[in-house]
């Protein structure tokens, strides 16, 4: 307590230091803490300087390995942290929900330094009129209520902003797309390489049939040429036809060209689905069954399942589910093409689906080699592959989980060296709307 | 000195700006919180309650490190001009390291600069410092107006007290960073005497104006001298 000359007690000095804890009260941060956590991260907490947690809300996500923090200034001087934790992936968010606390905690702690200013000042300065201190509540608590509606908002803001950043994020990863071409390319040549391969292969056989009815066909010209009045040479063209099998052929040759154009149709897609991953967006959406589409996928295959390789289907009953069907059989024809490539003698895939909590479950299980822990995180990044571009043999599983994504669905890997792997991918089904 | 604790390593000391009411206090402040942005300084708090004067008072602090690790805090404050505020002025007034007068250039306001600076004395007096030991600069505001005491009788006033005066444009940016440089440079010596800055803190002047202006001596006071110091 100081004493001036006429003896006038001031038990404050104008100016006196001030604790963090003094300026920051629970119903200040607590409100801002909260809209953190519920924006996304696992926890969020203000610390002092010496590092001592003085709030918190939201447990620390030890696991999750990422703490961004943002400085506390009180008058120029660092006088705590902003500490928050949360997931590696939301990088992003974590960093946009600093910076807001960051800004919303700034004009709180101004507007609380300013109220205990005032106020402390008032208790000194004895001839001050009453009616004067009043209105200066008047006008504190005017702005106080400005910061208490600005906490209020906060949460409103962080999730404006998330929205925003998935944008952002969409857009970046867009951009990145189209900056990275010359990856791209080869990623699109891995996955072109497949269908193709069996597009040309009918296209050769279709040239061989074609000889056959060339063959025929200079055959009757000859019979024709000859003018046949004994009959000979219908009998003789009968057993012709036969020796041919051209009714095989004839009926074959259908079969050909119907599974090369849907092949090229599907080259086609593949190269646009690639080229920006937009269009999954805007494809078109019919009911699909998703047994039928694994079947389908799987007949696609058919060129690249060896002898030897046993499937077990364990099919449950799905309800239709609303999705552009060449997608979902793109996502499914990455993970067999990689079982099946991967896989040596003995493989045994096993695919089991299952209709369960309003999900879609499909479980594709393999006996094969496994994935090796070092890069079993990575096997879902883009243009990730084990072999060289190439030979064709990239794992295309990026591509898998952006389709999965794309109707919120998601997809795990369970995987151990020597014993198998096992994708599993859950759909949610759309919400259904209960009648009152 | 408001405070200073060995145990905790930290000191922190109070500049006021003084003078009549709307001489440009404030406006020095905010001029100061514009010009000056190195890291430490603080954010403004300008408490105004009514009107377009100053109720209360302002505050600008400043923060820096000394090489011993020493904490040092600088918080500037503006006090009410008003004469009914007289309380609140020597609340204000109370332990300050030194004092910047800043009077209004204007003819129109001699008187209440002369009753202003009469009010220090006596309030200085009152919180029992030293007007003549009490670092103090006085800043003639408001150069950019018509009708202000010429340049000629501000030297033949203040010339032989040997207080530093510095000429201004509070509202140009013009002579606030000289005249904060002025007494944060007589703050020191008066510190540095008592506190053995430099030899105990490793903190010398040029190092403590550089880590609150920004700047180093020379650019800080002698920068804008010709256009507007007097030749005191
Ligand atoms: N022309 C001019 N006006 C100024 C100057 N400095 C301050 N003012 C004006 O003077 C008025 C009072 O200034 P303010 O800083 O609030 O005065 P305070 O009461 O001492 O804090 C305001 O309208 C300022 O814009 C200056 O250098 N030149
Ligand atoms: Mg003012």
């Amino acid at each position: 307590m100081i004493k001036d000359n006429q003896g006038i007690q001031y038990d404050y000095i104008v100016g006196e230091e001030k604790k963090l804890l003094e300026l920051i009260k629970g119903p200040d941060i607590m409100p801002l803490l909260k809209s953190a956590v519920n924006a996304g991260a696992a926890s969020a907490a203000l610390v002092n300087a010496e590092g001592e947690i003085l709030h918190q809300y939201g447990e620390a996500d030890r696991a999750a390995g990422l703490i961004v923090s943002r400085p506390v200034y009180l008058e120029g001087e660092v006088a705590g942290q902003i500490v928050i934790s949360g997931h590696k992936d939301r990088e992003l968010l974590l960093n946009a929900v600093g910076e807001l606390m960051f800004n919303a905690l700034k004009i709180i702690l101004q507007c609380n330094f300013k109220t205990i200013l005032a106020t402390e000042t008032h208790k000194t300065v004895v001839y001050q009129s009453y009616e004067e201190l009043l209105e200066t509540n008047e006008k504190l608590k005017l702005s106080e209520r400005k910061y208490r509606e600005l906490a209020g908002s906060l949460e409103k803001q962080v999730q404006e902003r998330t929205e925003d950043l998935k944008r952002a994020h969409a857009k970046l990863l867009h951009q990145e797309k189209l900056a990275s071409v010359g990856q791209l390319a080869a990623g699109v040549a891995h996955e072109i390489n497949n269908p193709l391969g069996f597009i040309l292969s009918n296209i050769n056989t279709l040239n061989q049939y074609f000889y056959k009815l060339k063959e025929m066909v200079f055959f009757y010209r000859t019979a024709m040429e000859k003018k046949d009045a004994s009959g000979k040479y219908l009998e003789k063209s009968k057993q012709q036809w036969e020796r041919l099998k051209l009714d095989f052929v004839f009926e074959d040759t259908d079969d050909l060209i119907r599974e090369s154009l849907e092949g090229a149709g599907r080259v086609k897609k593949i190269v646009s689905d690639l080229k920006g991953f937009s269009h999954i967006d805007e494809a078109h959406k019919s009911d699909a069954d998703i047994n039928t589409e694994i079947d389908r996928t799987l007949s696609v295959l058919t060129h690249e399942i060896p002898q030897g390789v046993q499937i077990v289907k364990n099919y449950g009953e799905l309800p239709p589910f609303s999705c552009n069907a060449a997608h979902i059989c793109q996502a499914f024809y990455n993970i067999l093409l990689n079982a099946l490539q991967a896989g040596g003698a003995g493989l045994v895939i096993d695919i089991a689906t299952q209709n369960a909590n309003n999900m879609i479950k499909i479980k594709f299980s393999d006996n094969g080699p496994g994935i090796p822990d070092s890069i079993r995180d990575r096997i879902f990044e883009p243009f990730f592959t084990t072999k060289e571009v190439g030979t064709g043999t990239g794992m295309g599983l990026n591509v898998t989980y952006e389709i999965i994504s794309s109707y919120q669905g998601t997809i795990e890997v369970e995987s151990e060296v020597g014993k198998g792997t096992a994708f599993s991918i859950l759909l949610p089904l759309p919400q259904k709307v209960k009648n009152v | 000195m408001i405070e200073y604790d060995e145990f905790e390593n930290r000191m922190v000391l109070k500049l006021v700006y003084y003078g009549p009411a709307l001489s440009g206090k404030t406006t020095n402040l905010l001029s100061l919180h514009d010009i000056l942005d190195q890291e430490g300084r603080g954010d403004l708090t300008v408490l105004d309650t009514k009107d377009d004067r100053t109720i209360f008072f302002d505050l600008l602090p400043f923060f820096l490190t000394a090489p011993s690790g020493l904490k040092i805090k600088l918080k500037v404050f503006t006090v009410p001009g008003q004469v009914k505020h007289d309380a609140t002025r020597k609340a204000v007034l109370q332990r300050a390291d030194g004092v910047a007068f800043i009077a209004d250039s204007q003819l129109s306001e001699e008187t209440n600069n002369s009753e202003s600076f009469g009010n220090l004395e006596n309030n200085l007096e009152f919180v029992g410092l030293d007007i003549e030991s009490i670092p103090l600069v006085i800043q003639f505001n408001k150069r950019d107006l018509k009708d202000t005491v010429s340049e000629e009788n501000i030297v033949r006033t203040w010339g032989p007290t040997g207080i530093p005066v510095v000429l201004s444009s509070a509202i140009m940016g013009q002579g606030v960073v000289e005249t904060f440089s002025r007494l944060v440079e007589l703050t020191y010596d008066r510190i540095d005497t008592k506190h053995l800055l430099e030899k105990n803190h490793g903190l010398d002047k040029n190092m403590f104006i550089q880590k609150i202006t920004g700047r180093n001596l020379n650019e800080a006071v002698f920068k804008d001298k010709r256009n507007m110091t007097a030749g005191y």
